[in-house]
């Protein structure tokens, strides 16, 4: 290797949000080791991953609406939400949409295999100023991921969120990701509502854009909040319609994804006007967004 | 307080002599092409230091090299297990003490603006910091302003009040010198010998230059009137289509840009099990600077490509910093042979507003 000792820094995890990190570098990413694949579908696939090092998988901490930036070999980075809940140990989910070179690349992986991550970086959910509140998730896709980890936070803390509803749109019934997870939040007792935009045989459930289970759900503007991740579009569609049964821009939540590369603020490629996302977001309140048409 | 001095001209090359020997030497080189451009200087007897032209690069590469390597990675195989183990290795670069020497002020105004990029986000960049940390100024103010110059209207020159360690200015046979920066006030007590202790007469001279200066640019620009303009929210759309339209990719105006710090990050595989994680200089103007894996893009290219660009420089950093991430140094205008430089769209703009005051 090209290798000269004298230059050598060690990894530096980045701190918490808003706490100013170990003069470490930023860029350098940290093997954490793949210990269990589960397929969602063809396309999407959950890793739970744990760092080689026990002393980093204990300081490790991160919350819902975070994410990791992930390396693979020969491709680069990208940017990949956690997908289970922080602070139950044992490590932390991804879970990754084949979308283009690094994501496939991804979907390859077998457990024991190594990936490097750097992280976690983003503004969370307002975990606790969500306290108190019912909470309405509107998820399209592969958009459940990072809600996913904020839905069984909420069940690891049930005592202090009210009622828990999800509305859950896929393109097709072979792309609905997290069909387990669908099941154990039913028998937690979180209403869960799925559609899909095009039936096949094997479907017997609702059929329509997500847009149209939210004519099924009550919601009160004082005491929900709602938590919207997706496809640009539906978001700005959801968003709407929310607005239109009454509540108010900082009760709403969304989560957005732009090109990225360096996660912290630097590189300039998220930018949502004067904003960038990996920084100032990735979540966002309606209250902070004042055009939602091209996210 | 500033602490004044005079070189005397036929000191310098003496002063320079000394401080090659202890630091690397950097300075605008006329090379044989005749191209100026800031250079590592190894021997002084056979270069020409060029004060008289404007640098056609800034100082953008020493600090944030076009391409760096941030680390290497290897691949290990578990022949047992098949697992791969995946291990990255940081290459940081070296940290060498150096004079910048012939810096200009609009020059000097955007590493301090790059500074607070790197160094002072709510993360910190070991790379740009490991370039930054050991570099001394010395800067000099421009009697003469250079045909695209506009840095009266940015607030970044002619001359500085501040942020450089050294500042010249041209009297004549002899430089005035002010001291400001510690590392300025160090280098010239270090050195005392090479400098004489001003005189009203130094002074009076120092002032009459840099007043003079003001009043030789070429261009009326309004930068402060197009801030007002776009603080308002509305948005010249017109403009910007017009002016991406004539865009052509390149990406040439943000490379040359003293202030424009976008970069990607990719790697470059070496051979099947190594690589090198790389940084490049990247451009909000290519329309693959955006585009997200599945083909969609938040920036119509056709409409938007250089929105981003000039809505940052006078809009968005006069929120975020309280001041035009533009220093006014011209560079983008000779750069962009389609004429979709800052300085078109700073005029397109308050000729827009002009006409449509002069409409009843
Ligand atoms: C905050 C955030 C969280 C995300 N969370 C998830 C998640 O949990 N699961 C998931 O499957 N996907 C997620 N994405 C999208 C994911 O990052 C992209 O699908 C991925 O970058 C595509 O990389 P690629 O190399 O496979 O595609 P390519 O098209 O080959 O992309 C090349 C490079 O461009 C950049 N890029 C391209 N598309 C995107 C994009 N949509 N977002 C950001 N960078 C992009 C990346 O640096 C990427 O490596 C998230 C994106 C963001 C911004
Ligand atoms: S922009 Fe100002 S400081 Fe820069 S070279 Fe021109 S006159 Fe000098
Ligand atoms: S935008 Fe153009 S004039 Fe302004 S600092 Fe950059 S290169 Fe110089």
């Amino acid at each position: 290797m090209i290798l000269d000792p004298s230059r050598y820094v060690a990894p530096g995890m980045a701190g918490p949000q808003g706490s100013k990190p170990v003069r470490g570098n930023i860029y350098l990413p940290v093997p954490a080791q793949v210990r269990e694949v589960h397929r969602e579908n063809d396309l999407v696939t959950t890793f739970v991953l744990e760092f080689d090092d026990p002393l980093v998988n204990q300081e490790f901490s991160f919350e819902p609406g975070q994410f990791m930036m992930v390396s693979m070999p020969h491709c680069g980075e990208a940017p990949i939400s956690f997908s289970s809940p922080p602070g139950r140990g044992g490590g932390f989910a991804l879970t990754v949409r084949r979308a283009g070179r690094l994501t496939s690349a991804m979907h390859r992986l077998r457990p024991g295999d190594t990936i490097g991550v750097r992280g976690p970086y983003g503004r969370p959910f307002p975990m606790t100023e969500l306290a108190g509140s019912s909470l309405l998730f509107v998820a399209g896709g592969i958009g459940l991921a990072p809600l996913r980890s904020v839905i069984d936070f909420c069940l690891d803390h049930r005592s202090d969120y009210g009622e828990i509803t999800l509305l859950y749109g896929c393109r097709t019934p072979a792309d609905i990701c997290f069909a387990d997870d669908l099941e154990r939040w039913s028998r937690a007792g979180v209403r869960c509502l799925c559609t899909v935009d095009e039936a096949d045989d094997s479907w017997s459930g609702r059929v329509g854009l997500v847009t149209e289970l939210l004519q099924d759900v009550q919601v009160e503007a004082d005491s929900w909040r709602a938590l919207v991740c997706g496809p640009g579009i539906m978001i700005h569609f959801v968003l709407s319609r929310l607005l239109e049964m009454g509540l108010p821009r900082d009760h709403l939540f969304t989560t957005l994804e732009r090109h990225m590369k360096c996660g912290v603020g630097i590189c300039g490629h998220c930018f949502l006007e004067e904003k960038l996302i990996c920084r100032e977001g990735p979540v966002f309140s309606l209250a902070e967004l004042d055009d939602t048409r091209n996210l | 307080m500033l602490e004044n001095f005079v070189l005397e001209k036929d000191h310098l090359l003496p002063l320079l002599r000394k401080l090659g020997r202890q630091y690397r030497l950097v300075a605008p080189v006329r090379n044989r092409h005749g191209d100026t451009l800031f250079t590592e200087i190894h021997d002084l007897d056979r270069v020409e230091i060029d004060l008289e032209h404007q640098p056609q690069s800034s100082l953008k590469p020493f600090f944030f090299p076009q391409v760096e390597v941030l680390s290497m990675y290897g691949l290990d195989h578990d022949t047992s297990s098949g697992a791969t183990w995946y291990s990255f290795y940081p290459q940081l670069p070296e940290n060498r003490p150096t004079v910048y020497f012939g810096v200009r002020s609009c020059d000097m105004m955007a590493v301090m603006y790059t500074d607070m990029i790197f160094l002072q986000s709510s993360e910190y960049d070991v790379y740009y910091a490991r370039h930054r940390e050991n570099a001394i100024f010395i800067t000099i103010g421009c009697n003469q302003p250079f045909s695209n110059c506009f840095c009266n209207a940015t607030r970044s020159g002619p001359f500085l009040e501040h942020g450089f360690d050294i500042q010249l200015t041209d009297i004549g046979d002899r430089f005035f010198v002010e001291t400001g920066r510690a590392r300025g006030v160090q280098l010239r007590r270090q050195w005392a010998y090479f400098f004489r202790d001003a005189t009203e007469d130094d002074r009076r001279a120092q002032f009459q230059a840099a007043l003079e200066a003001r009043g030789l640019f070429n261009r009326l620009v309004h930068v402060d009137l197009v801030t007002r303009i776009l603080a308002r929210q509305e948005e010249p759309e017109a403009i910007f289509a017009e002016l991406s339209a004539r865009c052509q990719d390149c990406g040439g105006c943000a490379y040359i840009c003293p202030t424009c710090t976008c970069f990607t990050i990719h790697d470059q595989a070496l051979d099947e099990d190594r690589g090198e994680r790389l940084r490049t200089w990247d451009a909000c103007t290519f329309s693959g600077f955006t585009r997200m894996a599945g083909g969609h893009n938040p920036v119509d290219p056709d409409r938007q490509r250089v929105r981003k660009r000039f809505l940052h420089k006078l809009l968005h950093d006069v929120e975020h910093h309280g001041r035009t991430s533009c220093m006014g140094c011209g560079r983008c205008v000779d750069m962009c042979f389609g004429g979709v430089d800052i300085l078109r769209f700073i005029e397109m703009v308050s000729e827009n507003e002009t006409e449509h005051e002069e409409t009843p």
